[in-house]
């Protein structure tokens, strides 16, 4: 993405530039851990497996798409998780007691999500405060204030006409998995064919140059902040129609799993520099490592080691990339 | 003198209890190149930085065509016509070129209200842009990938782009070859034949002579005159700007004894595509000046002697020991040091002090029983920012409230008080005034002879070079063409040793 103008001059493809692309490291490793999988195990690559699969990234995927923009513009968002749940039981209230209509609670929610998003991003943008400590505090307030308004105990049941938001299939590929890789298409447009998507790479890549430039940098890290709120209630909301259940627990676990695709998929922490499909290859490593070791018989306690390890070879690859171009 | 498209009145600024600019008053014509020149830390750069919009003033008004306007933003002053190329370079590495130039001004598709950028018409835009101001560098490349100057043309190519009227170049030469230099020169003078207007701000006051219109001196922050180019003189300039009569500084020749000891040799050292087979030494107490353009390997060759990166081929001995650095580190605890060329990217600590960034290396020498003996640093450390004359308020506050050339005098600072052999100093009076520079360079001498210090100064000003060093190794295209003695050279057979 970085090098949007260099596509007249290079072959369309060679070695080199897809080696200096951010996620070819995370492609090769997804390709040999499926092919790795695929021998060892007799059932990795079973139509019902894979879609398991898909379904499973499709929602971390979802949280790390909208962390990708907030990375990349040189922030970091803690709260998605807490955001996801508190908008998935929102969501579920939305349904179950305001009578608002199925096909319509998904767009609620993800404006919801949006608005809460908005708080963080009024904070960090509006105020210039540290991302880290904004999200930190909110990550407690929306993961207080689910427990506040459920009591504890998940919203249930959503019914059958929601339930194909999570459950249903579109040609065989779960609903989930088609919203998830709609939604990184989108982005990736918006990211390499819009000002908006640009102007995020100027601010994350030198602050100081797309003021400069007259580029409205504030609202340009307010709204990326806000996306990463709606997509984390995306995520929440399809889990919820997934399980039928508003579930107070729904984002716990989601903040790790959605910062870590975003750096396996090449994100910089710095700002400036990452990759949508990136990410989205990213979610999916996770979920295949996942899938890897429950089919390997491989402790679940293993797993956390495992996807560790994975995160220090990936930083230790990408390094050397950077190093050979 | 033509009626003022743009005028300032009576702009005041306050940083904290810096009083950076007092009453200034200042106007352009169209067409007109109005010279801005003044010591380090006089206030230009804050003058240009209020009239693009990144400072207001504290007091004062902005008119253009006599209308007062206000500017919140850079974005409100790039409506009303007004660019910068800033001092520093202020671009984002991880893009191209193209995009660098045409940031937040993409041309945008005609579907969604302009919000989808035409890559196509964005990308030659922008080559049109850059050509006009420079034809070798490719537009596709990696701003990251380019040279200091190269970045420097690119960022004068952004301001360009936005199709101002009136351009703000705040030292636009201080990196930049001759043949750039002309180049740029020429943009120049086109841009003012379609009647824009420039203000222009540079320590090299030939240049200041050769293009301007008018030129006006700020000292301390208020007017100190306006000169008319055509009859000022140099002495003129350096008077107004220091506000006495310049003392005369040049060096004199000398000889360094042929009995001196060597303190480093350098034989054959290559390092494929940066320089190949260079041999030279240097003596206990000599400055050697390493002249030629930019891009002839000098900064390279001061890397690889400091450790940074590894020559394929060739041998080094230091004070008589064969020696190859694998890490600055090795190179610093040996005692020899490299003060870099880009001061903003490897030089400073921007979070830290003043004393702070001129002490970091030299700690250790302050350590006490419990505590950093810190009078005594504090002390150093002024003795050498009054030798420098350094302009700061308080040596607590942060760096990045230094101007510009104030920063640079801080950096050298830091080398001065390490105890070093061998000091190689990369462009060290780059945007420095013309009075300091010759302090620094009074400076250097006296290191030489009071501490035996050997030093290595790479200059583009051959003048600098011609005026300090004892001998002077000329490099062209990666190769030595040369080593001369200084006394007896002139500028034109420097270049023609260069170049030939
Ligand atoms: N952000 C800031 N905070 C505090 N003081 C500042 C700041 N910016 C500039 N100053 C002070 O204002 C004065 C003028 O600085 P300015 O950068 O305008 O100088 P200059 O004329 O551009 O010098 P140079 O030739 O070195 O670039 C200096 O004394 C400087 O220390
Ligand atoms: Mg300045």
């Amino acid at each position: 993405m970085g090098d949007k103008m260099n596509t007249s001059r290079a072959s369309l493809f060679s070695l080199q530039r897809f080696w200096r692309w951010e996620a070819s490291g995370i492609l090769v490793a997804l390709v040999a851990l499926a092919l790795l999988l695929s021998i060892a195990t007799d059932n990795f690559m079973s139509s019902y497996n894979i879609s398991a699969v898909a379904r499973q990234a499709a929602f971390v995927g979802l949280v790390a798409l909208g962390q990708t923009l907030v990375l990349m513009v040189g922030g970091i968002d803690l709260s998605v998780g807490a955001a996801a749940g508190l908008s998935a039981i929102v969501g579920s209230i939305a349904l179950t007691q305001w009578g608002i209509h199925p096909w319509l609670i998904v767009p609620f929610t993800m404006g919801f999500g949006l608005l809460i998003g908005a708080i963080n991003g009024a904070f960090v943008a509006g105020l210039r405060l540290n991302p880290f400590i904004v999200t930190l505090a909110t990550w407690e307030i929306f993961a207080g204030l689910t427990l506040v308004i459920t009591g504890g105990y998940p919203i249930r049941p959503l019914g059958e006409a929601f339930g194909v938001f999570g459950k249903g299939e579109i040609f065989g590929v779960p609903v989930p998995v088609v919203i998830f890789l709609v939604a990184g298409a989108i982005l990736i447009w918006v990211l390499g064919q819009t000002r908006f998507g640009r102007n995020i790479f100027a601010l994350g890549g030198n602050r100081d140059a797309a003021v400069l430039a007259g580029i409205r940098v504030r609202w340009v890290e307010f709204a990326a902040f806000a996306l990463a709120g709606m997509f984390a209630a995306l995520a929440g909301i399809l889990y919820a129609s997934r399980m039928d259940a508003g579930q107070p627990s729904v984002g716990e676990g989601w903040l790790m799993g959605a910062i870590t695709a975003a750096i396996l998929g090449g994100t910089s922490l710095r700002g400036g520099q990452g990759s949508i499909v990136g990410t989205i290859l990213g979610a999916l490593l996770l979920a295949v490592l996942a899938n890897g070791t429950v089919l390997l018989n491989v402790s679940g306690f293993w797993q956390r080691v495992i996807v560790g390890a994975v995160v220090l070879v990936a930083v230790l690859v990408d390094l050397l990339r950077r190093r050979s171009n | 003198m033509p009626d003022p498209i743009f005028e300032a009145r009576n702009i005041s600024k306050r940083f904290g209890p810096v009083r950076a600019l007092n009453e200034v008053s200042i106007a352009i014509g169209a067409g007109e190149l109005h010279s801005i020149i003044g010591e380090n830390g006089a206030g230009k750069s804050t003058l240009m930085n209020i009239f693009c919009g990144r400072l207001r003033p504290d007091t004062g008004a902005l008119l253009i065509d006599r209308q007062p306007v206000h500017f919140s933003s850079p974005k409100q002053a790039a409506a009303a016509g007004i660019a910068i190329a800033p001092q520093e370079i202020n671009l984002v590495p991880a893009l191209s070129v193209a995009e660098n130039i045409m940031l937040g001004a993409q041309i945008g598709a005609r579907i969604c209200g302009g919000a989808v950028i035409d890559w196509k018409a964005t990308r030659a835009e922008a080559i049109r842009h850059l050509h006009e101001v420079d034809d070798q560098i490719d537009p596709a490349s990696r701003v990251g990938d380019l040279s200091k100057a190269q970045q420097q043309l690119v960022q004068i190519a952004r301001a360009a782009a936005t199709d101002a009227r009136i351009l703000i170049l705040d030292e636009p030469t201080a990196t930049l070859t001759h043949r750039e230099t002309a180049r740029l020169f020429d943009y120049i003078r086109s841009f003012k034949a379609r009647g824009h207007s420039i203000f222009y701000i540079s320590h090299r006051l030939d240049e200041v002579k050769a293009l301007s219109d008018r030129i006006t001196v700020l000292r301390d922050g208020a007017l100190a005159g306006t000169l008319d180019p055509a009859t000022a003189t140099r002495e003129e300039m350096v008077t107004l700007m220091a506000g006495r009569p310049p003392s005369a500084m040049r060096q004199e020749p000398r000889r360094i004894p042929g009995d001196a000891p060597v303190v480093l040799k350098v034989t054959g050292l290559t390092r494929p595509g940066e320089f190949q087979d260079l041999s030279f030494s240097l003596r206990k107490g000599e400055i050697l000046g390493v002249s030629g353009l930019i891009g002839s390997g000098r900064t390279e060759m001061a890397k690889c002697l400091f450790g940074l990166t590894r020559a394929t081929a060739g041998e080094i001995e230091y004070f008589g020991q064969k020696t190859r650095f694998t890490s600055p580190l090795q190179a610093i605890q040996a005692g020899l040091i490299y003060l870099p060329e880009e001061r903003k990217q490897e030089g400073i600590f921007p979070l830290l002090s003043i004393v702070e960034n001129a002490a970091m290396p030299s700690m250790a020498r302050f350590r006490g029983l419990l505590a950093m003996r810190n009078r005594e640093m504090l002390a150093e450390v002024m003795d050498y920012i009054a030798l420098l004359k350094t302009r700061i308020g308080s040596p607590r506050d942060a760096i990045t409230t230094l101007s510009g050339g104030n920063q640079q005098k801080v950096i050298i600072a830091r080398w001065l008080m390490r105890d070093a052999k061998v000091l190689i100093m990369d462009e060290p009076t780059r945007g420095i005034d013309v009075n300091a520079k010759f302090e620094i360079q009074a400076v250097l001498r006296r290191l030489t002879e009071e501490r035996g210090l050997s030093i290595i100064l790479i200059s583009s000003e051959m003048e600098e070079v011609l005026d300090v060093a004892d001998r002077i190794l000329v490099m062209h295209e990666g190769r030595a063409r040369g080593i001369v003695d200084a006394a007896g050279e002139s500028q034109e057979s420097l270049l023609k040793l260069a170049m030939t």
